[in-house]
């Protein structure tokens, strides 16, 4: 055994570029594997992640869109309405916009959600919805022209950092900064500002109006059930069902979730791609490197090598390649969903992505590499070995 | 008789067309003996000489090597007789580029399963038995044609065989070195082995015990037999 290795050795070795060339081949096959696949799983672990953060206890009362504008409108009424159904324990309202920012001499624009603090902290209640305070304090009953900000308004919207204590003229109007969010690793939560939700109805004029109600529902109740409870008040108060969704947290993440599968469906076939032209790339080298290597068959025939030794002597060189090959290749997508993690920790937000490796996936890849290796080297050498030494040497 | 042939008939097939490059050959050659084959070129001495090395099989015929029918043989059992009873000297040398002189000299008894150490061991007198001992882990591209050809010799002697085929050994090497490689196999000869000589130098040719011409495939004239 060790004579067939220090044998392959020395013939790929003499032959550099073209080892190389083989090497280079598997090693790019089994990194865009490593990576690409390491990416889809990691997807899949964040999702499940996100989806036992969420909980399952909450309904969100959408209106529908139509033309950009809302067709109906849900007002407080519409909540209180919501918070008397059986079932539902808390009801939270919420009326968000895009409003102009301005800090020092800078104007931006920013998402702002009006909210009723106490009524979104029942709702949102014992910290599943990621929020911590990063410093200051949390919105109070009765506050007028307060804000507590998201980690990205106060560290990446203005040039400068907002810090408690500071002023934000919304729409014209002067509010303190009370409290700053720790960074929450979700782009929509860390770049909005929160703040009361009369004060910020009176600034736009919005009257009663909210754009969207959640509902906590009680410890116990049937999620579904009360769902169809809010939809049939609502439609009897609106006379439409047509105008508003009303959707469980389920039904979200799930909506999400397909999108995540059609992401992992991507990246799944940019692996089998890669597969399938790394593999390549090693049977055609194998093929190359017999048939080149036919004088030599005839030349190890003639001196008394027997069909069996020659063709170990083969897959000797084709073992090698594809495991040296295949661990290079693990190594380097290795490093890749590092960097992945890294990019996306940065420009994603913490925990969004995390790529795993996984020992099954290093294992899977390492033996998919011998293994195409030597099948890629069978065929070639196969062929050879029907050539009988006469014609081998004339080769 | 260590080599004998019986009605040997090589007939290779291209395509369609059969071109007889053996028609009905008898010739034993005794244990011991040196023999030298000549005839013009496409006679069939590379041919026959295969057949002899177990290197191919005859179309019709039999071809004895040490009693046993290589026609009757299959693969391993042709490649375990190449290995153990015949040594082959090509005209091309034939050696392996990557490995050094000694590795080359090694292979064959790595084929016969002999341990690293016994072999290296071996090649090592081998190459010092023709001459090599200086040249021991050159490539054979940093040999001349002449060392070149020695090394094959030694090669040929790795597993000790019977017989010593050289088809045209001295057909890429000036006078003087092909003068050194004729020398050195009459030496094999002398020490007890069967040699065959396929050459195309009168003068080499003369200067075996037993002449054998060939002429279209067929034997045309066996000279220095002694009959009784
Ligand atoms: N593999 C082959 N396929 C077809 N024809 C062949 C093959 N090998 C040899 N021949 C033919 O068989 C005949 C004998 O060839 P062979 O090589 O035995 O001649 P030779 O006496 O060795 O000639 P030379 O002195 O040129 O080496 C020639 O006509 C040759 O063309
Ligand atoms: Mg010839």
């Amino acid at each position: 055994m060790l004579d067939y290795l220090s044998f392959s050795f020395k013939n790929l070795s003499h032959h550099k570029v073209r080892s190389f060339l083989t090497l280079l081949g598997v090693i790019i096959g089994i990194m865009a594997v490593v990576s690409m696949i390491s990416i889809g799983s990691g997807m899949k672990a964040s999702l499940k992640e996100q989806l036992e953060q969420l909980g399952s206890d909450k309904i969100f009362i959408i209106p529908r869109l139509a033309y950009g504008t809302a067709a109906t409108t849900l007002t407080d009424e519409d909540a209180d309405a919501i918070e008397r159904v059986a079932g539902v324990a808390f009801v939270s309202p919420l009326y968000s916009v895009a409003g102009d920012v301005g800090f020092r001499n800078e104007r931006k624009i920013v998402k702002i959600y009006g909210i009723d603090p106490e009524k979104a902290e029942a709702t949102f209640g014992g910290g599943a919805s990621g929020y911590r305070l990063l410093k200051g304090r949390w919105l109070q009953r009765g506050d007028r022209y307060k804000v507590v900000i998201g980690y990205g308004v106060a560290s990446d919207v203005f040039s400068r950092d907002v810090n408690v204590g500071n002023t934000l003229k919304i729409h014209g109007v002067n509010f303190d900064v009370v409290g700053v969010f720790k960074k929450t690793g979700d782009r929509e939560k860390d770049y909005t500002i929160y703040t009361n939700l009369d004060t910020i109805r009176e600034i736009f004029g919005a009257g009663d109006k909210v754009t969207m109600i959640i509902a906590r529902i009680d410890k116990g109740a049937d999620i579904d059930l009360v769902r169809l409870r809010i939809e049939r008040m609502l439609e009897k108060r609106k006379g439409s069902k047509e105008n508003f969704f009303v959707m469980t947290q389920k039904e979200i993440i799930e909506r999400v979730g397909e999108a995540y599968r059609v992401v992992q469906v991507v990246f799944g076939g940019l692996a089998a791609v890669s597969l399938i032209v790394g593999a390549i790339g090693i049977a055609n080298t194998m093929i190359m490197n017999v048939t080149e290597r036919t004088r030599e068959i005839g030349i190890l025939k003639a001196t008394g090598a027997s069909n069996a030794q020659v063709m170990k002597i083969f897959l000797t060189d084709a073992a090698i390649l594809g495991l040296v090959g295949g661990g290079i290749g693990v190594a380097l997508g290795y490093l890749i969903s590092l960097v992945i993690n890294a990019v996306a920790a940065r420009y994603l937000g913490e925990g969004v992505l995390t790529t795993t490796v996984t020992p099954e996936l290093v294992l899977f890849a390492l033996t998919f590499s011998l293994v195409i290796g030597v099948v890629a080297g069978l065929y070639p050498a196969y062929r050879a070995l029907r050539l009988n030494p006469v014609e081998a040497l004339r080769a | 008789m260590v080599i004998k042939l019986e009605n040997v008939v090589k007939i290779y097939r291209l395509g369609k067309v059969e071109v007889p490059a053996l028609r009905g050959i008898n010739l034993e050659i005794p244990r011991g003996e040196y023999a030298s084959l000549m005839g013009p070129s496409g006679s069939g001495k590379s041919t026959l000489m295969n057949l002899i090395g177990a290197l191919d099989r005859p179309t019709s015929g039999r071809v004895y090597i040490d009693g046993t029918d290589i026609a009757r043989l299959n693969d391993d059992q042709l490649a375990l007789l190449r290995r153990k009873k015949i040594g082959f000297v090509f005209q091309q040398f034939n050696l392996i580029n990557k490995l050094t002189a000694l590795e080359n000299v090694a292979l064959p008894m790595w084929f016969s399963g002999i341990s690293r150490s016994r072999r290296m061991r071996r090649a090592k007198e081998l190459l010092e038995l023709v001459g090599l001992e200086e040249r021991l882990h050159h490539k054979p591209s940093e040999l001349s044609g002449g060392e070149r050809q020695r090394v094959a010799i030694a090669r040929a002697l790795a597993n000790d065989p019977e017989i010593i085929l050289a088809d045209e050994p001295t057909g890429n090497l000036d006078t003087a070195s092909g003068m050194v490689v004729i020398e050195l196999l009459e030496e094999l000869n002398k020490l007890g082995k069967t040699l065959v000589v396929v050459t195309h130098d009168v003068e080499f040719g003369k200067r075996a015990r037993m002449r054998v011409k060939l002429r279209d495939g067929m034997i045309q004239e066996i000279e220095g037999v002694n009959h009784a």
